[in-house]
């Protein structure tokens, strides 16, 4: 039956093949040329379109990658994130003008050196930015939260908060940090927390004994004064802004090209936009793994886990499939009336892999944990995670959580931290724990899965 | 002659055919079997229908951070007429904060967040970071829907603090370009006092307001 049919496909080949060399006449060929020029346009608007959507994502993790770096006092990584010109203003400590004075006023939050003092934790949520790009894709303002921990083990520990509106620029293809300004809301010791901050501790925030450049830009008085950090935006639903640029004026794209030029240019068109969708993808598989981690929803986590996925919290050691996986989450036990799980997810810095194949998030765990009428714990960790498609679905092929520290919330982390958390009793791991470290307050930094966004190193 | 011989010269052929319009000069075949540029070009703009469809979606995305972004700065920084200036012009729009009640149209959720949800008195504080973000946008482009958590300090200087922390369930529709919040609808997880912290003092979620009564009654009731 399957013969007939191929035959006859094959004659009337065979049959097309003769005639067209002979044919000397051929037969009046519609003009392409609008069309291809639309489709040339169209590629080129598209192309920019997803270039503003790369930008945004850059400057997003251009500032999520700075937290990063204040957290472990890595002062020389974060100085080369600006420009040579760039400008730091850290609470109301004055302006550090141009990257030597910002490398020289950063070691002196440290002792004059890069790296933690001994004891030393400098942790900096960043969070919730609203991004806003030039119309030309050349610069960046952005508004940010920044919630701090910081303190010294034995001997103090803080809440700090405040926003960051900050200026980027593109230069030679790479966004840096043009101005970075840190508006202290308050900064304040654990005990008796932010209503009880005082002008000096949120002054204290930033300080240093490194002249800047010049004075505060702006004059403030942080919380309780009713000061707003100026806004740098419109308001949104009352705004004409949008991320894409007005469609361009004809360019060299809208000059003719053949199909075939097209055709290779729709292919890296193709994988660009499919890399851009994995960075939403990932990020909206890294949050909702939290959302369930706080309810141990065990078969809905381990569904988002690649068949042959690697598993490793904190000192737990390392767990191998899916299967282990779901294991793992039913011993943490369902919600039951009085406990809290909390598993937040914060600041991914979201890699994709060239190819498109694989895709990698540094971000934050904090974890507020508790039962009702007896304990209470902050928890801090550091994540550096693996996505792979799995049938067409992106999932985890590691999950793995660096421990920073779990304190009792009674004591806070200047005076407690929990050592490292191990393996289940009765629930053994494939193999040890992969990486050896002690938590805070020893010196810890966790791997990072990604080069500098600005050296490359 | 056995399938797989048979297939081998289809190939065959095939591949010549291929080969044969470029020898000809112009693709003088018009069966349509053969792939011709103009066939080529329809396939080709097809794809760049859903590569622009692609692109929508990503800036929907990113616009509706920004959005529900601006909403937490808003609340952080005091300010109510801006974070209800982000919300639908639909009548049905909605505001409603663990079990005090859902307020509908921007008028009515502009005076809940100036009387609960943004007001910031002397000496209050509100900080409101948005986080953890998990957005899908509707095959068609109109509506959104959202989950984020908010973890915030709150209280009055030189009073106890307070922790509430829960997640968002919000919705957003696009209206003349622009999208706004059409429902936002924030559960109440912690809320505890500071010094005590929630193991030792959590605080009951607030009720309905007395003096400014909620439309409907929550949507869902818990603890």
């Amino acid at each position: 039956m399957t013969r007939i049919p191929a035959l006859k496909a094959l004659l009337a080949c065979l049959g097309l093949l003769t005639c067209s060399t002979a044919w000397t006449q051929a037969p009046a060929q519609p003009d392409l040329g609008p069309r291809l020029a639309r489709a040339a346009a169209r590629l080129d608007s598209i192309s920019n379109g997803a270039d503003r959507i790369g930008d945004y994502n850059t400057v997003r993790n251009l500032q999520q990658q700075w937290g990063y770096y204040v957290d472990k006092a890595l002062w020389d990584e974060a100085t080369d994130l600006f420009t040579d010109d760039g400008t730091i203003e850290l609470g109301l400590n004055g302006v550090y003008v141009g990257k030597p004075a910002i490398r020289k006023y950063l070691y002196s939050l440290s002792g004059g050196k890069p790296g933690l003092l001994k004891g030393q934790l400098n942790n900096h949520f960043l969070r919730s930015p609203v991004i806003t790009l030039s119309a030309d894709g050349t610069q960046a303002k952005a508004r940010w939260h920044d919630t701090i921990q910081d303190g010294i083990y034995g001997q103090f520990a803080n809440w700090g908060a405040g926003v960051y509106e900050n200026d980027y620029v593109k230069q030679g293809g790479l966004w840096k940090i043009a101005a970075l300004h840190y508006y202290v809301r308050f900064h304040a010791p654990y005990e008796g927390g932010w209503t009880q901050a005082t002008p000096a501790s949120s002054r204290s925030y930033g300080k240093s004994t490194v002249k800047p450049t010049r004075a505060p830009s702006v004059s403030y008085e942080p919380w309780p004064s009713n000061f707003t950090a100026p806004v740098h935006f419109d308001n949104p639903a009352r705004s004409d802004y949008r991320l894409l640029p007005a469609a361009r004026t004809a360019t060299a794209a809208a000059t003719s090209k053949s199909v075939t030029e097209l055709e290779a240019q729709v292919r890296a068109l193709e994988l660009k936009l499919d890399k851009l969708r994995t960075f939403e993808e990932v990020e909206n598989l890294e949050n909702t793994y939290g959302y369930y981690a706080d309810k141990s929803m065990q078969d809905a986590i381990s569904a988002l886990f690649a068949e042959n996925a690697w598993l490793e919290i904190l000192g737990r050691g390392v767990f191998i499939g899916r299967d282990r996986a779901y294991e793992y989450m039913r011993r943490l036990g369902a919600p039951t009336y009085g406990t809290l799980f909390n598993h937040m997810q914060m600041q991914p810095v979201i890699n994709v892999s060239t190819d498109g194949n694989t895709a990698t998030i540094r971000s934050r765990l904090v974890v507020m944990h508790g039962v009702l009428d007896r304990t209470a714990q902050w928890g801090d960790g550091v994540y550096e995670n693996v996505y792979v498609r799995e049938n067409g679905v992106w999932k985890y092929q590691v999950l793995n959580a660096y421990q920073t520290f779990y304190t009792d919330y009674d004591k806070g982390w200047g005076k407690h931290s929990a050592g490292m958390f191990s393996p289940f009793a009765g629930y053994p791991p494939d193999m040890p724990q992969s990486v050896a470290y002690d938590p805070w307050p020893a010196p810890f930094i966790p791997p990072f899965s990604y080069r500098h966004p600005v050296t490359g190193k | 002659m056995n399938t797989p011989y048979l297939h081998r010269l289809l190939v065959l052929a095939l591949g010549c055919l291929a080969a044969a319009p470029a020898l000809a000069g112009d693709p003088v075949v018009t069966d349509s079997r053969i792939i011709t540029e103009e066939r080529r070009l329809a396939i080709l703009e097809t794809k760049l229908a859903s590569l622009q469809m692609q692109l929508r979606q990503l800036e929907d995305t990113k616009a509706i951070e920004r959005l529900q972004q601006a909403y937490g700065h808003y609340v952080s920084a005091g300010r109510p007429a801006d974070a209800a200036a982000l919300f639908s012009d639909d009548p049905a729009a909605s505001i409603e904060f663990g079990q005090q009640g859902v307020y509908l149209g921007r008028k009515r959720i502009e005076q809940f967040l100036t009387r609960e949800g943004a007001r910031l008195s002397p000496g209050e504080i509100r900080e409101t970071p948005v986080y953890q973000g998990v957005v899908h946008i509707a095959a068609d482009g109109q509506s959104a829907k959202g989950r984020w958590r908010s973890l915030v300090m709150g209280g009055v200087h030189g009073q106890d603090g307070r922790w509430t922390e829960g997640p968002y369930e919000n919705q957003y529709i696009k209206e003349g370009g622009v999208w706004r919040i059409h429902r936002l609808h924030w559960y109440t997880t912690v809320s505890a006092s500071y010094d005590r912290g929630w193991h030792k003092q959590p605080l009951p979620i607030s009720g309905p307001l007395a003096d400014l009564p909620p439309d409907r009654p929550p949507t869902q009731v818990y603890k």
